[in-house]
């Protein structure tokens, strides 16, 4: 140990990278292009604080709820429910083999592999509620069409999250299941799938809860539950009728996650 | 090391309380296939519909292609409506995350300012736009905005009051210990360590406003969404498929030229690395609104 003196000389400043300013020139650009008024969308601040005002009033026509519309929002409730769960029934046990196609750890080869990623990129990149408007296109309004666009919705979110859990699954298993002359969907079901199983459960849980808070959502194209409800009223400006809506749609949606969160602790 | 190992095998845990939740989601799943009232015939009828419209959309006749400008302009709308409401929803969660993280505010603070956050996530974006910005500012991309810049506060506040307290309390002692007062120390003892991950999460949101922009237009809050929905009311699948690719297509895209940005953003990011699934269940919390 050789007392050397420390460096007391300023470290050189990092060379500065172009990236930084034309990221910003970047941000303004694009920020320009979507507030202009011609190409944008319009967006004045000075216009939006006046509208705001005026919103004012039309606010204070939600309150006081309406209470006396509750029972009547009892039975669209509880079908908002039931389609929640029956989708994230399906949606999940479809997810299951959906992820491990889409693994490369589990992937039986190259090319399911990118088939299986690609499709579900395309089931990801549209939202839940085109899947209900083309749905209810199909098959005319309903639980039905909401309940397959929360499928759809399920599959995309609970296998994108499964799959990548299945990247990060411990080798040895697979190794000692391949060692005992476990074929493929052996060292699947032993190896991997009791590896992957809490997150799984934890994982569609999870999508359980945002089907619910989908579920609102799209009854108002048509699909069922609630939100059919929540859309008339709109329709009608019953606001006071409305805020009860809200308010339930509030509670429930947190009842859903704090037992939803205290099961996934459980099992995790 | 002359103790043996114990070679009996463990106790199995308890599983009264795995049978106790088999049985309730048995039951809950019952009553919901008993309660949801789906006609058989309809259930028949499904693969025939959905082929149809699946074969009107994308094949015979196909997507309208001389709608294809129409439609681009009504997707650039909506991702209009994504940029500037997830700039109204980062500009207003940054000092949210920062009341709302236990290592800047005390406990009560970040706790009650949690909580806050929770309650704007729990309420879906459209839900937002139809009960509160339609109603105030009409029809029309503003109330998308405004409804996108509400709800994104909620998770972008939280994910970034998560970061904040991930940070390293050298510098915020470093900065303290130099003098600077409250706001100084976040500003160069917290912002500097934060920042990289926060704007990640920032692009992350947008990634996720494009989905949600395209859905609000269902309620008459502009872009994509009206394009298919009028399609849809006139049932011309031809212009719906239309919408449906380039809906696809262009999220896509603008999914992966952010998703580059966010890396190039990360690396060698001073917290911690953000994993894929840490940004797939920020996604998965937020897919939906």
């Amino acid at each position: 140990m050789t007392a050397a003196a420390p460096a007391t000389a300023r470290p050189p400043r990092p060379r500065s990278s172009l990236l930084a300013p034309a990221g910003l020139v970047l941000f303004v650009a694009i920020t320009w292009w979507a507030a202009s008024e011609e190409l944008g969308i319009g967006f004045d601040v000075g216009e939006l604080i006046g509208n705001l005002t005026r919103g004012a009033d039309i606010l204070a026509e939600f309150f006081p709820p309406n209470w006396s519309f509750l029972p009547a929002t009892v039975e669209p409730m509880l079908e908002t429910f039931a389609m929640a769960v029956l989708a994230g029934l399906i949606g999940c046990t479809i997810a299951l083999p959906v992820a491990f196609l889409a693994s490369r750890v589990t992937a039986p080869g190259p090319i399911t592999y990118a088939i299986d990623r690609g499709l579900m990129s395309v089931v990801r990149a549209l939202p839940d509620i085109l899947y209900a408007l083309v749905f209810v296109a199909a098959l005319g309004i309903g639980p039905l069409p909401g309940i397959l666009a929360l499928v759809f919705f399920n599959v995309g979110v609970v296998a994108k999250l499964l799959s990548e859990t299945i990247d990060g699954v411990d080798r040895g298993p697979i190794e000692a299941a391949r060692a005992t002359g476990a074929n493929r969907l052996q060292t699947v079901r032993w190896a991997v799938l009791p590896q992957v199983l809490p997150n799984y459960v934890a994982y569609s849980l999870y999508a359980f809860e945002l089907n619910v808070r989908a579920s609102f959502v799209i009854g108002i194209v048509g699909a069922g539950g609630i939100g059919n409800l929540l859309n008339t009223e709109r329709r009608f400006f019953n606001y006071d009728n409305l805020s009860v809506i809200v308010i339930e749609i509030f509670v429930f949606v947190m009842l859903i996650e704090i037992v939803s969160i205290w099961l996934r602790r459980r099992l995790v | 090391m002359s103790e043996r190992v114990s070679t009996a095998r463990p106790v199995r845990p308890s599983s009264r309380l795995k049978w106790l939740l088999t049985g309730v989601l048995f039951a809950v799943v019952a009553w919901a296939a008993i309660s949801v009232e789906v006609e058989p015939d309809r259930l028949l009828e499904l693969p025939g519909s959905l082929s149809t419209i699946f074969y009107r959309m994308f094949l015979a006749p196909g997507p309208d292609w001389s709608t294809l400008g129409g439609a681009f302009d009504a997707m650039m709308e909506s991702v209009q409506i994504a940029w500037l409401g997830t700039i109204i929803g980062a500009i207003l969660s940054l000092p949210l995350a920062f009341l709302g993280a236990k290592n800047v505010t005390s406990s009560f603070v970040s706790n009650v300012t949690r909580q806050v956050l929770n309650a704007i996530r729990a309420i879906p974006e459209i839900l937002v736009a139809v009960v509160v910005f339609i109603p105030m500012v009409g029809l029309g991309p503003y109330a998308g905005t405004l409804a996108i810049g509400v709800h994104s506060i909620g998770t972008l506040g939280k994910l970034s009051a998560e970061a904040i307290e991930g940070i390293d309390p050298g510098p915020v002692e470093a900065a303290r210990a130099t003098g600077g007062n409250a706001l100084q120390v976040q500003r160069w003892g917290v912002l500097p360590q934060v920042l990289p991950e926060i704007v990640a999460f920032w692009l992350y949101r947008f990634e996720i406003n494009i989905r949600a922009s395209a859905i609000l237009g269902a309620v008459g809050a502009g872009g994509i969404g009206e394009f298919l929905v009028q399609a849809l009311n006139f049932r011309r699948y031809d212009r719906a498929g239309m919408a449906i690719i380039v809906v696809i297509v262009i999220t896509i895209l603008i999914d992966l030229a952010s998703g580059w940005v966010r890396r190039r953003i990360i690396e060698g990011g001073p917290v911690r690395r953000l994993t894929d699934r840490d940004l797939a269940m920020a996604e998965a919390d937020t897919a939906i609104g």
